[in-house]
C-alpha cells in the first residue's frame, strides 16, 4: 500500500471509530424500553423501572376516561392494554389534545411511571393515525369478498 | 371498470412476464429480434399498466364506493381535487402508482436508445427493470388488489383522512415516489454493467440524469413532506426523525454519496466497485422506504415481515442483494483500477471523507429507525430511540459534512499544494471567524449552533471567493462587464456551478436549521375576545370569531391582530375545522413567515363563550430553510440541463 493510501486508511479509520462511539453514546444515553402498559405493570425489566427514568409505554385510551382542560391544555386519560385490558394506567400529558386522540385509538407515551399512584407522566404523546393507513374496519368488511 | 381494471393489470402482469422471456431467449441466442420484440412486450406492459390507473382513478371519479379502496379513501363530498390524490392514499393505490410511474420510466429509457443499436448491455438493462416491475404487478394482481370490491355497497365512502387534505398531499407522494422509481433506472445500469463485463464509467454517464433527476425528486419529496408537516400537524416542527421520514432521508444520503463518488469515477476512473454498492444500496433503500411507508409494518412494530405484503418484500429484497453480492464477486476482476487516491490533500480524498460521513448518517438514521426490532430480537426487550438520538448522533456528523462542503472545492485534484492551500483557505476562513465572533457577540454562545453558522458561513465564503475569481478571470480575457460574465459562466459551466449552488443551499439550510431548533420562543395561553397574549416582540391580540361552512367542512376561525411595539403590522385567523365524516375536529395552522422569523399560530380549543386557547411560536429565520432547499434543487436543475453540443 502506498504511503498516501495509508494516511487516507488511517483517517478514514479514525473516523469510523468516532461515528462508532458517537452511536454507542446515543444509544446509551438516550435509548427508552418500549413497553405494553401489562409489561408495565407486571413484568421484571417494567417493576424495576425508576420513578425518574424514562420510559415509552403504548395502549388504548379508554372510553370515557378522557379528561381534557382545554383552558390550560390539561389531558388526562386513562390506558388499557391491548390484549389484557384489566390492566390499566391513569396519565396526564401537559399539552394541546392532538387531533386524531379518540377512544379505544392507540397511544404511545413517553414519559416516567410512578408506580404507587399508578400515574403515568407524560411528556410526549403520539396517536396512531386512525384512517391513514389500512384501518381494522376495513380488514373486517374485507370479509367475504 | 373494476373488471377492466383488474384485466389490465393481469395484462401488464402477463406482457411484462412474456417480454422478460423473450429477453431471455433473445440474449441466449444471441437474437436482435426476440429483443426487439420483448421492448414492444415492455411498451405494452407500459399500456396496460396505465389503463389500469386510469380504471382506478375514474372509480374514484364516479364514487364507485363497492371497491374497497375507493370506499375507504374518499366520499362523495370529499372535493374533486382530493378524489384524483386519494390514488395514493393508502397502500393498495400507492402500489399500482409504483407500477405505473415504473413502466412509463421503461417506456423513456426505450425510447432515450431508440436510435441505438441494442448493444451487449440494453437487454440486461431492460431485464432487471422488467423483473422489477414484474413484482409489483405481481403483487398487485395477487396480494393486493386496488380493484377489490365489497360484498354489500355502501351508501357513502369513509372520506379522506382530514390531514392528508392539504395541498402538500397532492406533491409529496408522488413526487418522493418518483425520486424512488427513478433510482431503478441506474441500478439497472449498473446489474447490466456487471454481467456484460462493461464496468468502465459507462453505466455512469448514461445515467447521470437519472441519477440527479432521482435525487431532486427525492429532495423535493423529502422537503414537502417537512413542509406539510409544518403547516398541517400544528406541532411546530418539520421534521420528527420519524420512521416514515427517516425512509426518504437513508436513500436520500446514501444517493448524495454516489453522486459525488460517481464524479471520481468520471474524472479519475477509481472507485468502481464502491459506486456498483452505492447504486446497489440507493436502490434496496429505496424499496426498504416504500415497504416501511406501504406495507403496513409501523402501524404495528411488533408484527415486523408477519404481514402478506412485508413477506414479498423481504424476498424481493433479499434476492436482489444477494444476487447483487454474487455479480459483485462474479465480476471482481473486472473491476481492478490502476490508479488510487494520491494524496490526502486533494479532491478525492475529500470526497471519500464525505461518503464516509454520509453513510455513517444513514447507517445511525437506519439502526436507530429498526433498532427496536433489532434490540426485541437481541435481548428480548424493547429499547426505543427517538429524536434525541437522531440529533446527539447525526448534529456532530452533519457539521463535519458542512466543514468538508466548505472544504471540498478549494482544494483541486490529485494533490494540492500547501501554498495553493493557504491562498485558497484565508478569506473564507477569516469570512468564517468574523461571522462566528460578531454572532458570539450577539449572544449566541450554544457550541452547535455557533458551529452551524459558522461553518455556513465558511461555506458560503468559499463559493463565493471562487465564483468572484472565476468572474474577474472571464472578464479579463473577453472584457465582459461583470454581470454577464457571471451569467455567463453559470451556463457555460452549469455542472460545476450546479454543484455550488446546492451546496450554498445546504448552507441556508443549515443556518434555518440551527436558528430556528436552537432560538424558538413558545408561548400558550387562554383568551376571551380583546385579550391579548404575547411572544418575543410580538403581541397578539384576540378581535373576532366567526362560524362559516365550506366545500366539505365546518370552519370556526378567530381573527387575531398582530402588534408589533404597539402597532399593528397585520393579521392571522386560527381556525379549527369540522369535516363531513370525520368524529374529531381539526387543528388549522396559521403561519406569517418573514425572512426574520415565522410566526405560528395553532388554536387548539374553543370554549364557552367563544373563549379561545392559543399555542403561539416564533422560529427564527425558519424561511432559510425553504430558500434554502429550493436552491438546491434549482441547483441540481442547471447541473443537468444538457449542453447542445452532440457528442460524438
Amino acid at each position: 500500500m502506498k504511503k498516501s493510501n495509508r494516511k487516507v486508511m488511517i483517517a478514514i479509520l479514525i473516523l469510523l471509530t468516532s461515528v462508532g462511539f458517537l452511536i454507542y453514546r446515543g444509544l446509551a444515553d438516550t435509548g427508552v424500553y418500549y413497553m405494553t402498559v401489562g409489561e408495565l405493570k407486571t413484568s421484571v425489566l417494567g417493576q424495576q423501572l425508576g420513578t425518574n427514568e424514562a420510559v415509552r409505554v403504548g395502549g388504548l385510551i379508554i372510553d370515557g376516561s378522557i379528561d381534557y382542560n382545554q383552558r390550560d391544555l390539561i389531558l388526562r386519560f386513562s390506558l388499557k392494554d391491548e390484549n389484557n385490558p384489566k390492566e390499566t394506567i391513569d396519565a396526564v400529558y401537559n399539552g394541546a389534545k392532538p387531533d386524531a386522540f379518540e377512544p379505544e385509538i392507540e397511544a404511545l407515551l413517553e414519559g416516567t411511571y410512578d408506580r404507587v399512584k399508578n400515574l403515568f407522566q407524560a411528556d410526549t404523546l403520539l396517536v396512531k393515525c386512525p384512517s391513514k393507513y389500512e384501518s381494522e374496519q376495513d380488514n373486517e368488511q374485507e370479509v367475504g369478498k | 371498470m373494476i373488471t377492466f381494471g383488474i384485466l389490465s393489470q393481469i395484462a401488464a402482469l402477463f406482457f411484462t412476464l412474456l417480454s422478460m422471456g423473450l429477453l431471455l431467449s433473445g440474449l441466449g441466442r444471441n437474437n436482435v429480434r426476440l429483443v426487439q420484440a420483448g421492448k414492444r412486450g415492455l411498451l405494452s406492459a407500459m399500456a396496460a399498466t396505465t389503463l389500469a390507473s386510469i380504471a382506478l382513478l375514474s372509480l374514484f371519479l364516479t364514487d364507485s364506493f363497492q371497491v374497497e379502496y375507493v370506499a375507504s379513501y374518499s366520499d362523495r363530498a370529499l372535493p374533486l381535487f382530493y378524489k384524483i390524490t386519494a390514488f395514493w392514499a393508502g397502500q393498495k393505490g400507492s402500489l399500482l402508482f409504483w407500477a405505473w410511474v415504473l413502466s412509463l420510466f421503461i417506456g423513456m429509457v426505450i425510447f432515450n436508445n431508440r436510435k441505438e443499436p441494442d448493444n451487449r448491455n440494453t437487454p440486461y438493462v431492460y431485464l432487471v427493470l422488467a423483473g422489477t416491475l414484474s413484482f409489483f404487478l405481481f403483487l398487485l394482481c395477487a396480494v393486493s388488489n386496488p380493484f377489490d370490491t365489497l360484498n354489500f355497497l355502501p351508501r357513502d365512502g369513509q372520506g379522506l383522512n382530514p390531514m392528508l387534505q392539504n395541498p402538500g398531499m397532492i406533491f409529496h407522494p408522488p413526487i418522493l415516489f418518483f425520486g424512488y422509481i427513478g433510482f431503478t433506472v441506474p441500478y439497472a445500469y449498473a446489474i447490466a454493467a456487471m454481467i456484460t463485463g462493461n464496468t468502465g464509467v459507462d453505466w455512469i454517464r448514461k445515467t447521470r440524469v437519472w441519477n440527479v433527476l432521482s435525487w431532486i425528486f427525492l429532495s423535493i419529496g423529502i422537503i414537502l413532506g417537512g413542509q406539510w408537516a409544518y403547516v398541517e400537524l400544528g406541532w411546530g416542527g418539520y421534521w420528527a426523525w420519524d420512521p416514515v421520514e427517516n425512509a426518504s432521508f437513508i436513500p436520500w444520503l446514501v444517493s448524495t454519496a454516489f453522486i459525488h463518488t460517481a464524479i471520481i469515477q468520471e474524472r479519475r476512473g477509481i472507485m468502481k466497485v464502491w459506486n456498483m454498492v452505492l447504486i446497489q444500496l440507493t436502490f434496496l433503500l429505496c424499496i426498504f422506504g416504500t415497504y416501511l411507508v406501504r406495507s403496513g409494518i409501523l402501524q404495528s412494530v411488533h408484527d415486523f415481515g408477519a404481514t402478506g405484503l412485508g413477506g414479498y418484500f423481504i424476498i424481493f429484497m433479499v434476492i436482489a442483494t444477494i444476487g447483487g453480492i454474487y455479480l459483485l464477486a462474479e465480476s471482481y476482476n473486472e473491476f481492478k483500477t490502476p490508479g488510487s487516491v494520491e494524496s490526502y490533500l486533494s479532491r478525492e480524498s475529500t470526497f471519500l471523507f464525505n461518503n464516509v460521513i454520509l453513510l455513517a448518517l444513514a447507517f445511525a438514521t437506519l439502526l436507530g429507525t429498526v433498532f427496536p426490532i433489532i434490540s426485541e430480537a437481541v435481548t428480548g426487550n424493547k429499547l426505543t430511540v427517538g429524536q434525541p438520538f437522531f440529533n446527539q448522533v447525526n448534529t456532530p456528523l452533519f457539521l463535519m459534512l458542512v466543514l468538508l462542503t466548505g472544504i471540498c472545492p478549494l482544494i483541486g485534484w490529485r494533490k494540492a499544494s500547501v501554498s495553493n492551500l493557504r491562498r485558497n483557505f484565508l478569506r473564507p476562513a477569516i469570512t468564517a471567524l468574523l461571522a462566528g465572533i460578531i454572532m458570539a457577540a450577539f449572544g449566541i454562545r450554544e457550541l452547535y449552533p455557533l458551529l452551524a453558522f459558522t461553518l455556513s458561513a465558511f461555506v458560503g465564503a468559499t463559493i463565493i471567493q471562487e465564483y468572484i475569481t472565476a468572474i474577474r478571470s472571464r472578464k479579463k480575457l473577453s472584457g465582459e462587464s461583470s454581470a454577464l460574465a457571471g451569467l455567463k459562466l453559470l451556463w457555460k459551466m452549469r455542472r460545476r456551478y450546479g454543484g455550488h449552488i446546492v451546496h450554498f443551499g445546504l448552507a441556508m439550510m443549515v443556518v434555518g436549521i440551527a436558528a430556528s431548533s436552537a432560538y424558538k420562543l413558545e408561548s400558550q395561553g387562554t383568551l376571551r375576545q380583546g385579550e391579548s397574549l404575547s411572544i418575543g416582540d410580538f403581541v397578539l391580540k384576540y378581535e373576532s370569531f366567526r362560524q362559516y361552512e365550506k366545500y366539505n367542512r365546518t370552519i370556526y376561525a378567530a381573527t387575531l391582530g398582530v402588534f408589533r411595539d404597539g402597532t399593528r403590522i397585520d393579521e392571522m385567523e386560527a381556525e379549527r375545522r369540522y369535516y363531513v365524516n370525520a368524529k374529531q375536529p381539526t387543528t388549522e395552522v396559521a403561519i406569517r413567515s418573514t425572512l426574520v422569523e415565522d410566526l405560528y399560530v395553532t388554536m387548539p380549543g374553543i370554549g364557552k363563550g367563544n373563549e379561545i386557547t392559543l399555542k403561539v411560536a416564533v422560529n427564527p429565520l425558519l424561511i432559510w430553510i425553504w430558500f434554502g432547499s429550493g436552491l438546491m434543487v434549482l441547483g441540481g436543475i442547471l447541473a443537468i440541463i444538457p449542453s447542445r453540443r452532440k457528442k460524438s
